[in-house]
C-alpha cells in the first residue's frame, strides 16, 4: 500500500517532464515519420503510405551526394577537432600549473560565448582573400599569391573545429584531472615508459570522456545548417542545407522530414557505434 | 499545485513577452527585408496610428505554407516575387484590389506588368519594386568590354575570379539569354542547353554564393565578378568602392520584380489596402527603393520627384528605358518545371 | 625542445581560438562602411548605430526573456524528475532516463522541423512561446542529467532526518534538497541559458514577428556585408564574457 503511494508521487515528480518531452519531441517526431511517408501534389499535401520520398535519395543525385558531403565534413571534423582538442586539455591539466589552470581553461573556452551565427561570419573575414590569414602568410613569405580559403571545405570544417574544439577541451580536460596521479606513477614504477603509459593507462581510461565528447560533436555537427551556409561557398551542400531549401522555395516537407529522418538514423548508427563508451547520463 | 502555477506562471509571462504590443489596431505583413526598414514603416504608422508586424520570409513556398496553415485573419498584406503571384492566387491567399484605386498610370508601363498580377479579369496584386539580376564586377580586375558578352564573362580568363548568385531561378535565366533561349521559353526541352551553360559557369566559379558571401567576395578581392548581381549587391558597396559596379550584357539580363497584395481573409481589409496604396505611392516608393536592407528600382515613376539626385545615379535612373527594354522576366515555371529546373540547379552545384 | 613544445602548442590554441573574436572585434571599430582591411579607425559609430536600432534591441530583450523562461521551465522540470527518479524506486525508470535523455541525441534542426509540422498541421500560431517551447525541448535534457548526477547519498540522509522531524515532502525538497543541489542546479540553469539564448535554428523556425537576437542577427546577414555586424556580435561577446566572468567570481570561487 505505502509502496504504490510511494510509486504514484514518484510518478507525479517525473511526470512533467515526461510529458513535456512526449508532446514536443515523441509526438512531432511520429509526425514527422508519418509525413516523410505523405507525398507532394503541386503544392497539395496527401497523407499516406509512400516510399517516394526515400526513393528519391537514390534517384536525385544531389540528395545523395548532400548525405556523403555531410559525413565526411562531420567525420573530419570530429576526428581533427579530438585530436587538436587532446593535446591542448593535456597541457592545460599537466603542463600548467595548478594555481593558473582554471584561468587557462577558461581562457580556453571565452569565446564559446560569441553569438554562433556571427563566430561563422567572423571566420569569413578572417578567411577572405585580404583577410589576417593571407595576409600574415603573405607577410612572413610562406606564400606570394593569397589562397582561396573563404566560400571552401576548408572553410565549413576550421569553423566547426574553432567550436569543437572549446567543446571538447572542457569534457577532455574534465576527465584527465579525474585521474589519480597514481596511476601514472604505477605505470611507471612497472618500467612503462611515457607513452607505454599513455596507450594503455591513460588513454583508455579517458575513452569514455572522448568518445562521449565525440558523439556530442558528431550530432551537432551534421545536423548543422549554420556554418556550412555561411562558409562553405554553397559549391556543395549539406542534408541540413538541402532540408532548408527544400522548405523555402516549395515546402516540400516530405522530403524534408524524409531527410530528416535520414540524418536521425546516421546519428542512430554513430550512438551505436560508440555506445560501449558512452555515457550520456553522466555528462 | 506549486509547480503548476509556476509553469503558468512562466508561460504567462513568455505570452506576454510576445504580445507586449497588442494595444493598438494591428496590421501582420509578411515581407522581404527591405519593408522591415522603419524609415518606410514608421510614416504609415505614424498617420494611421497602427502597428505594423512585420515578418520576413525567404522562398515562396515557405510563405505559402505559413499563410495557408494561419487562421483566417492572421496576416493581412503580402510581398511575393513578381512571377509567384499566381500560385498565391491559385492558392486562394490574396484579395482583389480595387484597380482604379491604384497609380498604376504612373508606373514605369514595362512593370505593371497585368499579365502577372491580374488573372481573369481580376487585379490581385501590384508591382511595388524591380531590379535586374545580371553582372557585377571588379572594374579595376576586369576588362569591362568583356563584360559585354555572357560567354566571356564565364571564359577560361576569369576562371576561380567568380562567384555565382545563390538562387537558380535568375542564374537559370542568365544561362538561357546566352544560350539565345527567352526566359518565357525555358522548358523541360531545353533543360540540357541550360545544364551544359551552368556546368562551365560552375567549373570556372570560385564560390556560389549569398548576398553578404558575395559582397564580402567582391569586397576583399576574393571574387572579381558575381553572376546573378546587380544593383541590389553593389550599392552599398559602391560608396566605398566605386571601381565595383554591374552591368547588362548585350544578350540582356534577368528583370525581378516583387509585388504587393492584400491577405484573403485580412481582419482589417480597409486598413491593409492604405499599406498598398502608401506603399506604391510617390513617398512610399522612394523610401522603398532606397530602403536599407537593398535597393532597387520603384515601380512608380513619380517617385522621381522624392528621390535625390545621388540617389537616381546610384539606381542609374535614366538607364531604365534602355534597360527596360533589354530585360527578360525571371523565368516563370509551373510547378513540374520548377522541380526540374531546381533538381538540375541542385545537381550542378553539388558535383 | 620537449620543454618547450607544450608552451608552443598553447599559445598557437589560443591564436587559433581568438582568430575570429579578435577579427570581429577590431573591426566592429571599422571607420567605414566594409568591415574588410584596411582598417581605418577606431570609430564608435556602428555601437551607436546598432544601440539604436529599436528591432536588434527587442530582440536581445526577447533572447533574454525566451532563455530565461525556457531555462526556468527545463530545470524545474528537470529538478522533479530526477528527484522523483533518484528518491523513488519506479519501473522502467531506465526506459524513462533514455526518454528524456534522447532530445539529447537529435539535432536541433530535426527537433524545429518536427515541432514545425506539428504546429502548422494544427493551426497553433507561431511565436516566441513556440520558440520557448523548442528550447525547453533541447534544454531539459541537459538539466535533468547535471542534476541527476548530482544526486548523491548525502542530501537524502539529510532528507530523512528532515522527514523523521515531520517535514512534508515539499518542504523537504525546498528546504533541503533544492539548497543542497543548488550548485548543479545553478550550473544547469546556466548552461540552458547559454544554450537557448544563442539558439538559431530553433528560433528562426518557429518564431513569427518577435525574434530572438539571432534571427535577428540571421536577417541582417542576410542583408549585407556591414560592420553593424561586428558591433553587435561583439556587444554579445561582452554582455557573455561580463557574465560568465561574474559567475566565476562571485559563485565558482565560493565554492572551492
Amino acid at each position: 500500500m505505502i509502496a504504490t503511494g510511494q510509486r504514484a508521487k514518484g510518478w507525479g515528480f517525473v511526470a512533467p517532464a515526461l510529458i513535456w518531452t512526449l508532446a514536443f519531441f515523441i509526438v512531432p517526431f511520429i509526425v514527422m515519420g508519418a509525413m516523410s511517408l505523405a507525398t507532394l501534389d503541386g503544392r497539395n499535401l496527401i497523407w499516406g503510405v509512400s516510399f517516394d520520398n526515400y526513393a528519391s535519395l537514390a534517384e536525385r543525385r544531389f540528395l545523395w551526394r548532400a548525405i556523403v558531403v555531410s559525413l565526411e565534413i562531420t567525420v573530419t571534423v570530429t576526428v581533427v577537432s579530438v585530436l587538436l582538442a587532446y593535446p591542448l586539455a593535456w597541457i592545460i591539466a599537466f603542463n600548467v600549473p595548478a594555481r593558473w589552470q582554471r584561468l587557462a581553461l577558461l581562457l580556453a573556452i571565452l569565446p564559446f560565448w560569441t553569438s554562433y551565427v556571427v563566430r561563422s561570419y567572423a571566420w569569413l573575414l578572417v578567411l577572405a582573400r585580404e583577410g589576417v590569414v593571407n595576409q600574415t602568410l603573405m607577410t612572413i613569405g610562406l606564400i606570394a599569391e593569397p589562397l582561396t580559403l573563404a566560400n571552401t571545405r576548408f572553410a565549413t570544417v576550421t569553423g566547426f573545429v574553432h567550436f569543437f574544439v572549446m567543446l571538447l577541451t572542457l569534457t577532455i580536460y574534465a576527465n584527465l584531472v579525474q585521474l589519480s596521479p597514481n596511476y601514472r606513477r604505477a605505470a611507471q614504477d612497472l618500467g612503462a615508459n611515457a607513452f607505454q603509459t599513455f596507450r594503455h593507462v591513460i588513454l583508455p581510461l579517458t575513452l569514455p570522456g572522448i568518445v562521449t565528447g565525440a558523439f556530442l560533436t558528431f550530432v551537432l555537427c551534421i545536423g548543422d545548417y549554420v556554418t556550412p551556409q555561411i562558409l562553405g561557398g554553397n559549391t556543395e551542400l549539406t542534408v541540413p542545407q538541402v532540408i532548408m531549401v527544400q522548405l523555402g522555395r516549395r515546402a516540400d516537407f516530405p522530403l524534408a522530414a524524409a531527410l530528416a529522418i535520414v540524418l536521425m538514423g546516421i546519428v542512430t548508427l554513430a550512438y551505436l557505434a560508440a555506445a560501449r563508451w558512452l555515457r550520456l547520463d553522466r555528462l | 499545485m506549486n509547480r503548476l502555477t509556476s509553469t503558468l506562471l512562466a508561460t504567462t509571462v513568455l505570452t506576454s513577452v510576445a504580445g507586449a504590443a497588442a494595444a493598438q489596431d494591428q496590421l501582420n505583413a509578411l515581407v522581404w527585408c527591405d519593408h522591415m526598414d522603419p524609415e518606410l514603416i514608421a510614416p504609415f504608422e505614424a498617420a494611421h496610428n497602427v502597428t505594423v508586424n512585420l515578418r520576413e520570409y525567404e522562398g515562396t513556398g515557405a510563405a505559402l505554407a505559413l499563410l495557408e496553415q494561419s487562421r483566417p485573419g492572421d496576416w493581412d498584406v503580402l510581398v511575393i516575387d513578381g512571377i509567384d503571384v499566381f500560385r498565391a492566387v491559385e492558392a486562394g491567399i490574396l484579395a482583389p484590389l480595387p484597380a482604379d484605386e491604384l497609380p498604376t498610370a504612373d508606373f514605369f508601363p514595362e512593370v505593371v506588368m497585368d499579365e502577372v498580377n491580374t488573372i481573369d479579369g481580376v487585379t490581385y496584386a501590384v508591382t511595388e519594386k524591380f531590379g535586374y539580376n545580371t553582372i557585377s564586377y571588379n572594374s579595376a580586375n576586369v576588362d569591362p568590354a568583356d563584360m559585354e558578352t555572357l560567354a566571356t564573362v564565364w571564359s577560361e580568363k576569369y576562371d576561380g575570379r567568380i562567384s555565382i548568385y545563390d538562387y537558380y531561378l535568375p542564374v537559370m535565366g542568365l544561362a538561357a539569354l546566352s544560350e539565345g533561349i527567352a526566359t518565357a521559353d525555358i522548358s523541360a526541352d531545353n533543360l540540357d542547353a541550360l545544364g551544359g551553360v551552368m556546368t562551365t559557369m560552375r567549373s570556372r566559379a570560385a564560390s556560389v554564393a549569398g548576398v553578404v558571401a558575395a559582397q564580402t567576395a567582391l569586397a576583399t578581392g576574393e571574387v572579381d565578378i558575381v553572376v546573378g548581381g546587380g544593383e541590389w549587391l553593389t550599392a552599398v558597396l559602391a560608396a566605398e568602392q566605386p571601381e565595383l559596379t554591374w552591368t547588362i550584357p548585350s544578350e540582356g539580363a534577368v528583370r525581378w520584380t516583387q509585388s504587393l497584395g492584400v491577405v484573403e481573409g485580412s481582419a482589417n481589409p480597409e486598413l491593409a489596402l492604405e499599406f498598398v496604396k502608401y506603399i506604391v505611392s510617390p513617398e512610399g516608393q522612394a523610401r522603398l527603393a532606397t530602403s536599407s536592407c537593398f535597393w532597387g528600382m520603384p515601380a512608380n515613376a513619380a517617385a522621381g520627384d522624392f528621390l535625390s539626385d545621388e540617389q537616381k545615379a546610384v539606381l542609374r535612373w535614366d538607364d531604365q528605358p534602355d534597360y527596360l527594354a533589354r530585360t527578360q522576366l525571371y523565368p516563370a515555371p509551373d510547378d513540374a518545371l520548377d522541380v526540374a529546373m531546381q533538381d538540375l540547379w541542385l545537381d550542378t552545384l553539388a558535383q | 625542445m620537449m620543454r618547450v613544445l607544450p608552451w608552443v602548442y598553447l599559445a598557437a590554441a589560443f591564436v587559433f581560438i581568438y582568430l575570429p573574436v579578435g577579427t570581429l572585434v577590431l573591426f566592429s571599430f571599422q571607420d567605414g562602411r566594409l568591415p574588410v582591411p584596411p582598417f581605418n579607425g577606431p570609430s564608435l559609430r556602428w555601437y551607436g548605430d546598432v544601440l539604436g536600432d529599436a528591432r536588434l534591441m527587442a530582440a536581445l530583450v526577447n533572447s533574454v526573456g525566451v532563455a530565461f523562461v525556457s531555462s526556468t521551465i527545463a530545470v524545474t522540470l528537470g529538478f522533479l524528475a530526477a528527484y522523483g527518479l533518484a528518491r523513488h524506486h519506479l519501473p522502467g525508470s531506465a526506459l524513462v532516463r533514455g526518454l528524456l535523455i534522447a532530445p539529447l541525441t537529435v539535432s536541433y534542426l530535426i527537433v524545429g522541423l518536427g515541432l514545425l509540422i506539428v504546429l502548422t498541421q494544427t493551426g497553433f500560431g507561431l511565436s516566441l512561446v513556440t520558440a520557448g517551447i523548442g528550447h525547453v525541448v533541447i534544454n531539459l535534457p541537459l538539466a535533468f542529467a547535471i542534476i541527476y548526477a548530482a544526486m548523491g547519498a548525502q542530501q537524502q540522509n539529510a532528507e530523512r532526518a528532515a522527514r523523521d522531524l515531520g517535514a512534508t515532502e515539499a518542504r523537504v525538497i525546498l528546504l533541503v534538497t533544492v539548497p543542497m543541489l543548488a550548485p548543479a542546479i545553478g550550473a544547469a540553469f546556466f548552461l540552458s541559458m547559454t544554450f537557448s539564448w544563442d539558439e538559431f535554428i530553433i528560433a528562426f523556425l518557429l518564431t513569427r514577428f518577435d525574434v530572438t537576437l539571432p534571427v535577428e542577427i540571421w536577417s541582417l546577414l542576410r542583408s549585407g556585408l556591414s560592420p553593424r555586424l561586428n558591433a553587435i556580435g561583439s556587444l554579445v561577446f561582452l554582455i557573455s564574457v561580463a557574465f560568465v566572468l561574474l559567475l566565476e567570481l562571485l559563485i565558482l570561487r565560493k565554492r572551492k
